[in-house]
C-alpha cells in the first residue's frame, strides 16, 4: 500500500512544462519531505495530485493504493483519502468554518446517513483546542481576514478532521510563530499511524526536526533529483541547493 | 344637539372626497399606458410580455383572491379602511404607474400596521395566492417606535401577486422589513409571478429591508426610499438565486431630500441556467441636501453562459460635501474557492451550493448585523 507517482508530466494549461518526470513512492506509514528551490514545482506537484484545474497532466501515472488518482475527480480523491493542506489557503467568504467541515464529513457518510452534529462539535472544539484556536473561529467564514499563521492552523485542523490516508502538507510551516510550529508539529506527529502517509514540503530544517521524515526528496526543475535519508536536510541547511544545479545544469 | 349636524357634514365630505378619488384614480388608470420597452424602466426582462400580461390580469381579474394571515400584537393592526386610500394615491412607482393604478382601483385587501412602540417579537405577515392578489401593506411608524417585520408571499401555479408597501417612519423609529416572496410551481407549465412596490419614507429614522425571491417565473420590484430629514439611515438588501429561465427585474431609488443622512444599498444575485437578472438603481441627492452618504452596490454571480445580467447603477448629485458610490460588478463563480471546497471532498454540487450561499450571504448578514445594530442601541 503507497502512493506511487511514476514519469509525471504536467504543465500549466495552454502553458509551461513544471513537471518533467517526477518519480516517487511513497508507503503506507511513512514520512517523507520534499524540499527544493523556489519555483521547482513542488506546489505544481501538490495540486495536481489534488486534480487543481489550472493543470494538465501531460504523461506518467499516480497511484494511491492502487487507484489510478487521474480517473477521480477533485472530491473523489479528498473521499480516497488524499488531502492537502494549501501553500495559500483560500478564503471562501460566506461560508463558516464549522458548515464547510460538515459538508466534507457528511460527503463521507452513506447517503441516508446523518451526520451526528452534536459529535462533529464536540471533535471540532477538542482538535482546535489542540491547535491552540478560538472557539470563534467556528463561525467565521473559512479563512477570510485569518493571519497567514491562522489560515495554516485552519488547514492542519481540517487535516485532522478529515484523517486522510495521505496528507501533503505545502510549506505548512511558513507563517506560523515558533509556538504554532511546535503545535502544529506536535498535532502531525500525533497523527502518525501505519495507515497513514505524510508528504511534507518545507524549506526549512526546523519543521523536519520536529516531523523527523524517514525519506527526503529534493525536487528540482520538475523532478526528483536526490533521494536520502534525514542527514540530507542537515547538508541542504549548510550548503544550499548549489550541488543539485550543478548536478543539473 | 350639534352632533347630528357634524356627522353629516362629516360624512358629505367624506363621500365628496371618496367621489374626487375615484375620479382622479380613474383618470390616472386611462393616461397611463401599459409599460413597454420604450419605457425606460422596463427596458430589460421582455415588457412586452410581461408588462401586458400582468395589466390584463388585474383588469380582467375581480375578485382579488388571496388569504392573509397576521402574527401581530392587535394593538398594532388597523382594519383597512377606505381612507386608507390616500396613502396608496401618493405612492410612486418606477415606470408602473399603469399597475399602480389598476392596484388602487382594486384597494381593500392587506394590513395596515401603526406601530407606536418598541416591539420585541417580530409581526409576521403572510399573503398567499393562487389567483390575482393585489394586497397593500401600510407600516406607519410613530416616534420612537421599533419593530422588525417579515412579509410572506406565496405565490402558487400560474398566480399573480401585487403588493404595494408604504412605509413611514417617524423620529427616533427603527424599522426592518424581511420580504420573502416565493413561488410554488406543483407543474411544469405554472409561471407564478410577484410584483412589489415599496415606498419608505423616513424622517430621523432607521428603515432596512431585505428582499428575497425564490420560485418565481417572473418578478418585479420597485422599491423608492426617502429620506425627509437628517439623522436618517435606509437600508436596501436583497439576496437571490436564479436559475431556469427565471427573471427578476430590480429598481430602486435612493432619494435624498435632506442631507446629513445615509443610504446604502447591496443587491446580489447568482444567476445560473439562462435566468436574467435585471438591477437598475438611482440615487439622488436633492440640493441642499449636504453631507449625504449615499452608497449603492449591485454584485452578481454567473454560473452560466446562458445567464443575463444587466446592472445599471446610477448616480444624480446636486448637493456638496456628499460621499456617494455606486458599483456594479458580475462575475462567475471563483475557480479557487470550488476547487478549496472540492479539494476537502465536497461535491460539486453541494460545493457550489455553499460558494453562492456565500456570495449572497453578506447581503443578509449586513441586514441582520444592522438589525441587531439598531435594536440593541433602541432598547
Ligand atoms: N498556474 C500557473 N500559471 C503559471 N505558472 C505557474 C502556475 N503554477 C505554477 N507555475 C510556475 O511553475 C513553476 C513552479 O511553481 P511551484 O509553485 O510549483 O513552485 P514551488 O516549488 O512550489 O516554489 P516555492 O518554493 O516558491 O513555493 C514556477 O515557475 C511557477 O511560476
Ligand atoms: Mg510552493
Amino acid at each position: 500500500m503507497s502512493l506511487i507517482i511514476k514519469d509525471l508530466y504536467a504543465r500549466v494549461k495552454d502553458g509551461a512544462e513544471i513537471l518533467k518526470g517526477v518519480n516517487l513512492n511513497i508507503p503506507k506509514g511513512e514520512v517523507h519531505a520534499i524540499m527544493g528551490p523556489n519555483g521547482s514545482g513542488k506546489s505544481t506537484l501538490s495540486k495536481v495530485l489534488c486534480g487543481h484545474p489550472d493543470y494538465e497532466v501531460t504523461g506518467g501515472s499516480a497511484e494511491m493504493d492502487g487507484q489510478d488518482l487521474f480517473s477521480l475527480s477533485v472530491d473523489e480523491r479528498s473521499r480516497a483519502g488524499l488531502f492537502l493542506a494549501f501553500q495559500y489557503p483560500v478564503e471562501v467568504p460566506g461560508v463558516s468554518n464549522a458548515n464547510f467541515m460538515r459538508a466534507a464529513l457528511q460527503a463521507r457518510l452513506p447517503k441516508e446517513e446523518e451526520l451526528d452534529a452534536v459529535a462533529f462539535y464536540k471533535n471540532l472544539r477538542a482538535r482546535m483546542k489542540q491547535l491552540g484556536m478560538d472557539p470563534k473561529f467556528t463561525a467565521r467564514a473559512v479563512n477570510e481576514g485569518f493571519s497567514g499563521g491562522e489560515k495554516k492552523r485552519n488547514d492542519v485542523l481540517q487535516m485532522m478532521m478529515l484523517d486522510p490516508t495521505y496528507a501533503i502538507l505545502d510549506e505548512t510551516d511558513s507563517g506560523l510563530d515558533v509556538d504554532a510550529l511546535r503545535i502544529v508539529s506536535e498535532g502531525v506527529n500525533a497523527m502518525r499511524a501505519p495507515y497513514r502517509s505524510f508528504l511534507v514540503i518545507t524549506h526549512y530544517k526546523r519543521l523536519l526536526d520536529y516531523i523527523r521524515p524517514d525519506v527526503v526528496h529534493v525536487l528540482y526543475n520538475g523532478r526528483i533529483v536526490k533521494t536520502a535519508g534525514y542527514d540530507l536536510v542537515d547538508y541542504i541547511e549548510e550548503h544550499g541547493f548549489d550541488f543539485v544545479k550543478e548536478e543539473h545544469p | 344637539m350639534d352632533t347630528p349636524a357634524f356627522n353629516d357634514a362629516d360624512e358629505l365630505s367624506g363621500k365628496l372626497r371618496l367621489a374626487l378619488e375615484q375620479a382622479e384614480a380613474e383618470a390616472r388608470l386611462r393616461e397611463a399606458e401599459t409599460p413597454d420597452r420604450l419605457n425606460e424602466d422596463w427596458r430589460f426582462g421582455r415588457p412586452h410580455i410581461y408588462a401586458k400580461a400582468l395589466v390584463s390580469a388585474l383588469e380582467s381579474d375581480t375578485d382579488n383572491a388571496g388569504r392573509i394571515t397576521i402574527q401581530a400584537p392587535a394593538a398594532c393592526v388597523e382594519p383597512m379602511a377606505d381612507d386608507m386610500r390616500d396613502g396608496e394615491m401618493r405612492l410612486r412607482s418606477i415606470g408602473s404607474d399603469k399597475i399602480l393604478a389598476l392596484h388602487l382601483k382594486r384597494f381593500g385587501k392587506g394590513i395596515c400596521l401603526c406601530i407606536d412602540t418598541v416591539l420585541a417579537d417580530p409581526i409576521i405577515i403572510t399573503y398567499e395566492t393562487e389567483g390575482v392578489f393585489t394586497p397593500s401593506t401600510i407600516i406607519l411608524a410613530a416616534e420612537g417606535a421599533a419593530a422588525r417585520i417579515i412579509e410572506r408571499h406565496i405565490v402558487r401555479g400560474s398566480g399573480l401577486l401585487v403588493a404595494t408597501r408604504d412605509i413611514k417612519a417617524m423620529a427616533g423609529a427603527d424599522i426592518s422589513l424581511e420580504l420573502e416572496v416565493s413561488g410554488e410551481s406543483t407543474s411544469g407549465s405554472d409561471q407564478p409571478r410577484a410584483m412589489n412596490i415599496t415606498n419608505i419614507a423616513a424622517m430621523d429614522a432607521q428603515v432596512r429591508q431585505l428582499t428575497r425571491y425564490s420560485g418565481l417565473d417572473w418578478a418585479r420590484e420597485e422599491t423608492v426610499a426617502e429620506i425627509l430629514h437628517e439623522n436618517t439611515t435606509i437600508e436596501l438588501f436583497s439576496a437571490n438565486r436564479l436559475h431556469g429561465t427565471q427573471i427578476l427585474d430590480q429598481h430602486t431609488r435612493q432619494i435624498h431630500s435632506w442631507g446629513k443622512s445615509t443610504s446604502n444599498l447591496l443587491y446580489k444575485n447568482v444567476v445560473d441556467g439562462s435566468a436574467t437578472a435585471t438591477f437598475a438603481g438611482n440615487i439622488y441627492v436633492a440640493p441642499g441636501a449636504h453631507e449625504t452618504d449615499a452608497y449603492q452596490a449591485n454584485r452578481n454571480m454567473l454560473l452560466s453562459e446562458d445567464a443575463t445580467i444587466n446592472s445599471l447603477p446610477g448616480l444624480e448629485i446636486l448637493a456638496d460635501k456628499v460621499r456617494c458610490s455606486h458599483g456594479s460588478a458580475s462575475a462567475p463563480m471563483d475557480e479557487e474557492q470550488l476547487f478549496y471546497l472540492l479539494s476537502r471532498g465536497i461535491p460539486r454540487h453541494d460545493a457550489q451550493m455553499l460558494v453562492a450561499d456565500g456570495f449572497l450571504a453578506d447581503a443578509v448578514t449586513q441586514f441582520r448585523g444592522s438589525e441587531s445594530d439598531g435594536n440593541n442601541t433602541k432598547i
